[in-house]
């Protein structure tokens, strides 16, 4: 799993400065704050977006549409993501389904939603169908892998059903759920602040990236990106973070 | 009330596995069933311990009988530490200390130091002391052996053959072990049963009657008793 080495964190740090590095030089080759500005500038425009008198209202709204989406999508899988997994039948008709939603463009999924729905949900809609299929399939995977075995051996010993359900089926789907999350949460920012920009909300991230976009205003525009990287990080983060917790036993393995 | 199969037919698709097969468990003796591989050995377990239905026929006494089962593979739970999987099996039993019974048996195996560890920090020989251990702390009547040796090395399997016949002397319940391999059934059998090729029949039943010292490949009534039921297996 992922424990980065201390000599990799200096890879990681490299890595980092390589990015900013080329950034700055790109910047002094176009010579125009206006095109490109240079990392320190945009670094001061992300703390006046801190000052701003929205800004934690703006934040939050992109923050609650990106809950929303997970909380009804997560329901959504666990529900059909089950059935999936004990049912070959169910599965074989959920896959196409997935498939398609899965290969759709996001941006024709907008356009049909602006169409659809109030701008405030549009969003939300997004942010559903983008992590809906991942968490599925992840929990149906992760069903369909148990090891019939473990579950022989827990009715030999007259294990009770409760117990075979917490004890042996949910640790052993638990690491696909995480991964089906992990993949559905990078997704599903991503598709919100689109839906933010095309759908325009009071409040969002998008919103303001669209409007400063209008102005020309580019510093704002990397500095609201910046925001959503940063987001998205500490989502993904903290995801780690619980799945570490939960699953103690995966570091235990020689 | 000991366990007796009445002429059990079992097939597989086309296979017949069972054809009219009777045979009779001797209560609270170890029985070895010895046969070639593929000869529906672990089928007739499964049949005994009632995870695979008999096409015809019946099973007399099992009904009643709680079953501990050591399976070919540890089947231990990865995310569960030791003391936890054996406290998953006694889960609906009437224990009164269940930790101390967990103890006990993983005292019994030598695991007393790696109650705490999850199963894959375990070698296989230590994972499979484990089933053992689950086994016997389980309240059950009769103990399902389906070939539980054959992945260890010879050093270990000898080791850990000794551990169980130590464990079974002082709490004798009935065992029906499973195996192709005639040391294993020489050392752990006392009524010894020789399978045929499907469709299935006691080819030759007999009381092992080596005494603890003679149980060693040196030992020549050992050795000829082997030779013997090799013979008599091909």
């Amino acid at each position: 799993m992922k424990i980065s080495s201390s000599k990799n964190r200096g890879y990681t740090l490299l890595s980092i400065l390589f990015l900013l590095g080329t950034w700055k030089v790109a910047s002094m080759l176009i010579g125009s704050e206006l095109i490109l500005p240079a990392p320190e500038q945009t670094a001061l425009s992300v703390g006046e977006l801190f000052l701003e008198q929205d800004f934690i209202r703006i934040v939050s709204a992109t923050i609650v549409r990106g809950l929303l989406g997970f909380a009804i999508s997560f329901l959504l899988a666990i529900i059909l993501g089950t059935w999936a997994g004990i049912s070959a039948p169910f599965h074989a008709f959920l896959q196409p389904i997935l498939v398609t939603i899965r290969s759709t463009p996001v941006i024709s999924l907008i356009l049909l939603a602006l169409i659809w729905f109030d701008v405030g949900q549009v969003p939300v809609f997004i942010a559903i169908l983008t992590m809906f299929p991942f968490i599925c399939t992840n929990i149906a995977e992760g069903i369909r892998n148990l090891d019939p075995k473990l579950i022989v051996m827990a009715r030999i010993y007259r294990v009770p059903t409760r117990r075979i359900l917490k004890d042996i089926y949910l640790p052993g789907i638990s690491p696909f759920i995480f991964s089906g999350v992990s993949s559905a949460m990078g997704f599903g920012w991503r598709a919100i602040i689109i839906g933010e920009v095309l759908s325009q909300p009071q409040y969002g991230i998008g919103t303001f990236m669209q409007n400063a976009q209008t102005y020309l205003l580019v510093d704002k525009v990397i500095a609201w990106t910046v925001i959503a990287i940063v987001l998205s990080y500490l989502f993904d983060q903290l995801i780690q973070l619980i799945e570490k917790y939960s699953l103690t036993w995966k570091y235990h393995q020689p | 009330m000991s366990i007796s199969l009445r002429h059990i037919d079992k097939a597989f698709n086309q296979m017949v596995i069972y054809r009219d097969f009777s045979m009779n468990i001797p209560d609270k003796r170890i029985s070895c069933i010895l046969g070639p591989s593929g000869c529906g050995k672990t089928s007739l377990l499964n049949m005994i311990g009632g995870i695979l239905p008999q096409d015809h026929g019946s099973i007399e006494g099992a009904k009643e009988k709680q079953f501990s089962f050591i399976f070919h593979e540890p089947r231990l739970l990865p995310w569960k530490s030791i003391r936890k999987n054996l406290e998953l099996v006694l889960d609906n039993q009437p224990i009164a200390n269940k930790n101390q019974l967990i103890d006990r048996y993983l005292r019994v195996v030598g695991l007393e130091h790696f109650a705490d560890y999850y199963p894959g920090q375990l070698s296989g020989g230590m994972k499979q002391r484990v089933a053992i251990a689950r086994a016997f702390s389980y309240p059950s009547d009769t103990i399902l052996m389906d070939e539980p040796l054959q992945t260890l090395d010879p050093r270990l399997k000898w080791n850990l053959m000794k551990t169980f016949l130590k464990i079974w002397n002082k709490d004798k319940r009935t065992v029906v072990f499973v195996t192709h391999d005639v040391d294993e059934a020489l050392v752990l059998g006392e009524e010894i049963f020789v399978f045929s090729q499907p469709p299935v029949q006691i080819k030759h039943q007999f009381t092992n009657t080596l005494s603890e010292q003679d149980k060693n490949n040196e030992n020549q009534k050992f050795f000829d008793l082997k030779n013997s039921i090799i013979n008599i297996l091909d």
